[in-house]
């Protein structure tokens, strides 16, 4: 046994966040559970999620930060405990917040994440990586008894210095935190996690698995246990080491700062290979998207995408993905005989392995998640949003009823996931308009308080459910809708004046230009997508004059209450027009 | 059936939560535990004379203190007979007297810092950190063998209702369970039984997969 007196010396600990650690043994994660960890001081919530998926984020939720480690592990989502804001799988972006339950979260926020690595039974992470994990001495291509890690009351430096007692053969290797002994032909690797100054984990790998794994791993566990309380023992004559300092990181430069004055009209900052294109129904083409490296941004259910075509036009085209799914998109796409050249495009000339650039997702037709019952109605192509929607609200074990109207069976796009969903789907195929109102009348039939409709389709089954609606007493915010384009003619010929209320700036717009064009000429940054009047990502609040709604976002009472207006399209009928902004 | 109950205690929870996975009515009389110290008025002293909660009244009976209460439950309410099964009995009562050594260690650490109670608050949390490396360790091996709970059967039993109340409220009296992961996931465990209830400090959690 070593003596305690050559360790007794002063010593300030080396913290390199720039190492891979063992933080968790992979059956520390089971489904459905969140792991609290520590690494150089940094707390660490950990969970899997149901598709295999490893998060390590900083345990503090973003909002209020309590820990995240109490929060609920839902599978995809992870949902804080105090106010319940979900936090998506990979790239642990909020996805909803209960208190704004109509509003998509800002793509901003979003929690602290870390690397991680799953090799050999342990999970692997590192604050500050400066290169990606190399394995770190693990075995290659042997599968080892992973033993009951045992944390230790005691600095690193102690527990590396007696570590080197460990009855098992002869030390072979060491360095700051891990050691490797061999006994004949077993070698034990033993890892040490700098938890905090005074804690560390002594974690270790037996290789070759012996046969009698019980025995070993209580062996293993009774050695290790009689090696912390010695030097546990050897610690409390060491005086208390200073803490680790933790700054956690500031928020981003570009998010810090105003952002940059950009003429650009709808953004691609994203690029995606076509992963898979495969036929998902008549004329109708799904393409899975995959970023080049790492994660796509998070979405919400109901969320769009901007597609920049080979042919140098933009289409918007919603997520059919379920939540914390953002290793990839998927997209479905209807070949539209009427096309302008976009849906052509991308069935006869896009192809496997191609990469596009694409816009991060814009959510303008948010899911609440608090009605007491929520219907999707879809028409056609217009299943894909109501997609995610549906399997969100499955994943949450919500109630909804999806209603899909399809011209026959074989027009039914994505009918696995359709499958998948279960009962609550109900498919409507060759009806005539009539029969389809009737249909639609019955389904909108029984309106009580607390129940939502989502519908999405071609344009006249839109305006005839949205009467059925109005008929049946459902309030205009409970009926939510997306309309695939906007047919109807727009007028551009008007002069007015717009008055920036917050810029302290106003700007004259000329017929033949719009409100977006004019604040781009004059260097406002404004967001744009379709810039037809679809898709609402233009819209403005107004605060004083009459617009002249020429968009299909926005609903009745939202047209009537002139406090909304969608730039890309919809001018004034008052001389003047003060806008927030 | 009537329970003597304050909301805060662990003790009472016990019985709430046995209760409900019975799914058991019952009335409560709410006792004014702190700052009242209404358990040791003469009225209840004269229920129990030891001046504990909880106490629980069924017909003409009077049971006093959480153990005698869920051993009662079982013996007379369990339909399954898996609660508290003669096989498992021993086994079961090891850790009913484990339990009583949280309670005077965890529990003791809760009280000091929440009901400031005048005790050594390092020896009960030392107290406690030395018990819940033993049950992490229990579980840890128990979970390498295929088992959930405390007793090695494929049903929890009262080891688990009668340990879990004071190691899931151990982080207010200052007691992490960050160094017991195997206790953590137990907890989790707890919770998915049906029938499970909260208490104010022990969440509800998600789904199982």
């Amino acid at each position: 046994m070593a003596s305690f007196q050559q360790f007794d010396v002063e010593y300030e600990m080396k913290v390199d966040l720039s190492q891979w650690h063992p933080i968790a043994s992979s059956s520390d994660l089971p489904l459905r559970h969140v792991y609290q960890g520590q690494l150089w001081g940094r707390e660490l919530a950990v969970w899997r999620a149901d598709d295999g998926h490893i998060n390590v984020w900083e345990n503090r939720c973003l909002h209020r930060g309590v820990r995240l480690s109490i929060g609920l592990n839902e599978g995809s989502e992870l949902r804080c405990l105090y106010h319940g804001w979900r936090y998506a799988n990979r790239t642990a972006g909020c996805t909803y917040i209960p208190a704004h339950p109509a509003d998509a979260p800002a793509r901003t926020i979003c929690n602290n994440t870390y690397q991680c690595v799953e090799v050999h039974g342990l999970v692997w992470s590192a604050i500050a990586p400066e290169s990606s994990f190399e394995g770190q001495g693990v075995l290659e291509g042997l599968e080892p008894l992973v033993l009951r890690p045992i944390p230790i009351a005691a600095p690193l430096h102690l527990v590396q210095k007696l570590a080197a007692d460990y009855p098992f053969g002869t030390l072979t290797n060491r360095d700051d935190t891990s050691l490797t002994l061999q006994y004949g032909q077993a070698k034990l690797q033993l890892f040490l996690q700098p938890v905090d100054a005074g804690k560390t984990i002594m974690r270790g790998l037996l290789t070759p698995a012996p046969v009698d794994s019980v025995a070993a791993l209580r062996h293993h566990n009774a050695t290790m246990t009689a090696l912390r309380d010695e030097i546990e023992l050897a610690a409390t004559r060491l005086d208390p080491p200073t803490a680790i300092n933790v700054k956690f990181a500031p928020v981003a430069k570009g998010l810090a700062r105003m952002p940059d004055i950009d003429n650009a009209g709808p953004k691609v900052e994203l690029r995606a290979k076509v992963a898979r294109k495969w036929q998902v129904a008549e004329q109708v083409m799904a393409f899975r998207l995959e970023a080049l490296s790492g994660q796509f941004p998070t979405f919400q259910p109901g969320a769009h995408i901007d597609v920049n075509l080979p042919n140098g036009m933009s289409r918007q085209y919603s997520l059919t993905n379920g939540p914390g799914e953002t290793d990839h998109y998927t997209i479905g796409v209807k070949h539209d005989i009427a096309s302008r050249g976009g849906s052509t495009c991308l069935h006869d000339d896009v192809q496997e392995g191609d990469v596009l650039a694409i816009s991060a997702p814009h959510n303008n037709f948010p899911l609440r998640r608090d009605a007491v019952k929520t219907i999707l109605i879809a028409g056609g192509i217009g299943i894909t949003p109501l997609l995610s929607m549906a399997k969100t609200l499955k994943a949450q074990e919500l109630p909804f009823e999806l209603h899909i109207f399809a011209q026959s069976k074989d027009d039914l796009a994505f009918p696995n996931i359709l499958h998948n969903l279960g009962a609550s789907t109900i498919s409507h195929t060759g009806l005539t308009p009539q029969a389809t109102c009737d249909v639609i009348a019955g389904v909108l039939a029984n309106y009580t308080p607390a129940q939502h409709v989502y519908i999405c389709g071609p344009g006249a089954m839109l305006e005839a459910t949205r009467e059925l609606a109005t008929k049946a007493a459902w309030p205009d915010e409970a009926v939510h809708f997306e309309y695939f384009k906007n047919t109807h003619e727009i007028a551009f010929n008007t002069t007015f004046e717009i008055a920036l209320s917050r810029s302290a700036l106003t700007l004259q717009v000329p017929a033949g230009k719009t409100i977006l064009q004019v604040l781009r000429d004059n260097g406002i940054e404004a967001p744009s997508s379709c810039e037809q009047g679809a898709c609402g990502t233009c819209l403005m609040t107004v605060i004083e004059g009459e617009p002249d709604h020429q968009d299909v976002y926005l609903s009745t009472t939202e047209r009537a209450a002139n406090q909304k207006i969608i730039a890309c399209v919809s001018r004034s009928k008052s001389n003047r027009l003060v806008l927030d902004m | 059936m009537k329970l003597y109950d304050y909301e805060l205690s662990g003790n009472c929870y016990k019985v709430r939560l046995f209760l409900s996975i019975l799914n058991l009515s019952f009335d409560t009389q709410t006792v004014d535990f702190y700052p009242g110290q209404e358990h040791k008025s003469e009225a209840l002293l004269r229920l129990n004379p030891l001046g504990q909660l909880p106490i629980f009244e069924d017909a003409d009976q009077v049971l006093c203190g959480s153990d005698v209460i869920l051993s009662h439950l079982a013996a007379n309410y369990d339909k399954s007979g898996l609660w508290y099964s003669p096989k498992q009995r021993l086994d079961i009562d090891k850790w009913i007297r484990f339990a009583d050594e949280i309670t005077a260690t965890a529990s003791a650490a809760r009280l000091h810092d929440t009901f400031f109670y005048d005790l050594d608050i390092a020896t009960a949390r030392a107290g406690a950190e030395r018990l819940f490396r033993n049950l992490d360790e229990h579980l840890w091996f128990s979970e390498q063998r295929g088992y959930d709970w405390l007793v090695p059967t494929r049903f929890p039993t009262l080891a688990d209702i009668t340990c879990f109340p004071y190691v899931a409220l151990s982080e207010e009296g200052g007691v992490s369970r960050a160094d017991y992961p195997a206790i953590r996931r137990w907890c989790d465990r707890i919770k998915r039984i049906h029938g499970f209830i909260p208490m104010p400090g022990i969440f509800s959690t998600s789904k199982a997969a």
